[in-house]
Order: C-alpha cells, then structure tokens, then sequence
C-alpha cells in the first residue's frame, strides 16, 4: 500500500473543520477571537493603562500565591491570593474600600487567578481591572518589581 | 528486531493501542474545549487566540486519526499524522522545560486539574517533564513503525 499524501492532508483537514464546527455548533464551544481566561463584566487593562493608574494612586493586589508576593511584587501592590482569598479580603478589605482604582494582576500566560480574585471583589462590590498577562508584560514594558523579601 | 516489528499481530497490537490511547486522549478535551484552551495557553508556546483554535481542533484530529488506525483505513497515513502530531507535543514540552515554566497539568489526555499528592495516577505523569517527553518518544516510535514503507513481503500478510 503506497502512502497517500491527499489522505494525510484529507485527515489533518477534516479534524480541523470538525473542531470548528463542533465550537460553532456543538453547544460547548467559546468566542476563539479572545483569551479564554476573559468573561463578560471583566475589565483588561494594558500596561501602559496599568502603569498611568499606578502613578495616580491604584492600588494593586498580586493574586499569585502569597509566597511568590513575599519573593517579589509590582511596587506596593497588596498579596489577596486566590486560593487564600477570604481571610486575605478581610486583612485588606479597609484599603480596598478607600483606594481610587484597583488593578490584579497575576503571573500571565494561561494565568486565571487575577481573573477570579476580580470577579470576587466585584461580587463584593469592587470595581478591579485585570493587567493583561500580568508580570510578563509589566517586565516586557521595562517596569520595575520590588524584590525586597517580605515575611 | 525488525522483522518482530513487521510481523501482522504486532503491527494489529501497535495499532490498537495507538489509536485507542489518541481516541481516549481526545474525549475530555472535545468535552471541555475552554478547559483544553487554557491549559494550552500555560503552555506558553503560542498566544491566546492561537491557543482557542489549537484547543478546539487538535482534539478532532487526535480522534479521527485514531479511529482511522484503529479500523485500518489509510494506516500509514494516520499514523503519520499522529507522528507529526507527537513531534509536536515532543518540541513543545522540550521548550517548556528548557525555560523553566511549571505546568501541572499537560492537557494530554484530560483537563481535569492535580489533585492531592496521594491520588492516582502521581502529579509527575501528569504535568510536563521527563516521564512526558520519553512516553510521546515510545509513542512516536510506534506511530513511525506503522508509517513506514512496506516490504515487498509484507503486502501478502497485513490487511
């Protein structure tokens, strides 16, 4: 039997379109045009966005877990992890209610934790915009972290 | 060696196994295919957007190909998709691991996430790492066995 490049071809294609249609039609599918990690009601913001906000007093909220925070963080963002997030918000809620804008952010690239401490807040009536990629982009942006350890 | 290889009931087994490891590894992720699409993202090897479209169709063709090697239609062609599928998989954990980045759940055959340490199978077969990069080579070698030319002999004893 020879090998037949059209059916290699054939079968790489007909995956593909039966993926597609499956994400159109199929009833589990999402919007493709976006990150999936973004919801209706999220509110992303660039990083130049983030950086403006943070020179007019935004606070921001690292929602990675609280050791990474303790090893480095966005200069004078507060630590509200997501999986230690109700005893965090209690810690920090004062400071949330007053500040003038809120960002959360977390370690980019697939990254969901900034996305769900966002939501949280806002199910608590806070207002939070989410730094698009998080880290990654605010180091790509020439921005600095500080690294000094906090305990 | 070789000729184990080209025998009918080794080249059925390699068959049925490849194509119903890439027909169970499909199911999951043809399920959840926004669970699938983040866990590509983690990746870090292509943006979003790319990420939603790897999600939604890499399934698809991990099914057909299967299906196809499992009922012996087009064999070498389906194997050889699923060898350039696994090369894939093979550069995509080498980089993962060449830059450090921590991913837990590889997405390879579910999307479900880690659980506790004690729950079965370990963490360490699931995220990427060794055990990944060296089960897609024996997984790889498979597919190329069954892609690779026919002997003259051969035509005779497999269907």
């Amino acid at each position: 039997m020879s090998f037949d490049w059209k059916r290699f071809i054939l079968i790489l294609v007909a995956g593909t379109a039966a993926g597609l249609l499956w994400n159109a039609a199929g009833g589990r599918g999402f919007a493709l045009g976006r990150s999936v990690l973004v919801q209706a009601g999220d509110e992303i913001v660039e990083v130049a966005d983030a950086k403006a906000l943070l020179d007019r007093g935004a606070l921001f909220l690292d929602a990675r877990p609280r050791d990474f925070w303790r090893m480095s963080r966005i200069p004078g963002a507060l630590s509200l992890p997501e999986e230690d997030f109700d005893r965090a918000f209690a810690e920090i809620e004062e400071h949330l209610r007053r500040a003038s804008g809120i960002v959360v952010y977390c370690s980019g690239f697939g990254c969901e934790a900034s996305h769900v401490v966002a939501r949280r807040l806002r199910e608590r009536g806070l207002i939070a915009a989410i730094l698009n990629e998080g880290i990654p982009a605010w180091l790509d942006a020439g921005l600095p972290m500080d690294s000094e350890p906090r305990s | 060696m070789s000729g184990l290889l080209r025998h009918p009931r080794v080249e059925l087994a390699l068959r049925f196994l490849l194509g119903a490891f890439f027909v169970y590894a499909s199911l999951d992720k043809i399920w959840s295919p926004a669970a699938f699409a983040k866990i590509v993202y983690q990746w870090q090897v292509v943006g979003p957007v790319p990420s939603n479209l790897v999600a939604v169709t890499l399934p698809w063709v991990e099914l057909l190909a299967g299906l196809l090697l499992i009922a012996g239609v087009w064999k070498r062609e389906s194997a050889l998709v699923i060898a350039l599928l696994l090369v894939v998989f093979i550069a995509a954990a080498g980089s993962v691991m060449a830059r450090g980045i921590d991913v837990e759940t590889c997405g390879c055959v579910s999307v479900a996430k880690v659980e506790a340490a004690s729950s079965w199978p370990p963490a360490w077969t699931k995220g990427v790492g060794w055990f990944l990069l060296c089960r897609n080579l024996v997984l790889l070698g498979a597919a190329l066995v069954l892609a690779r030319p026919r002997m003259p002999d051969d035509r005779r004893s497999v269907g």
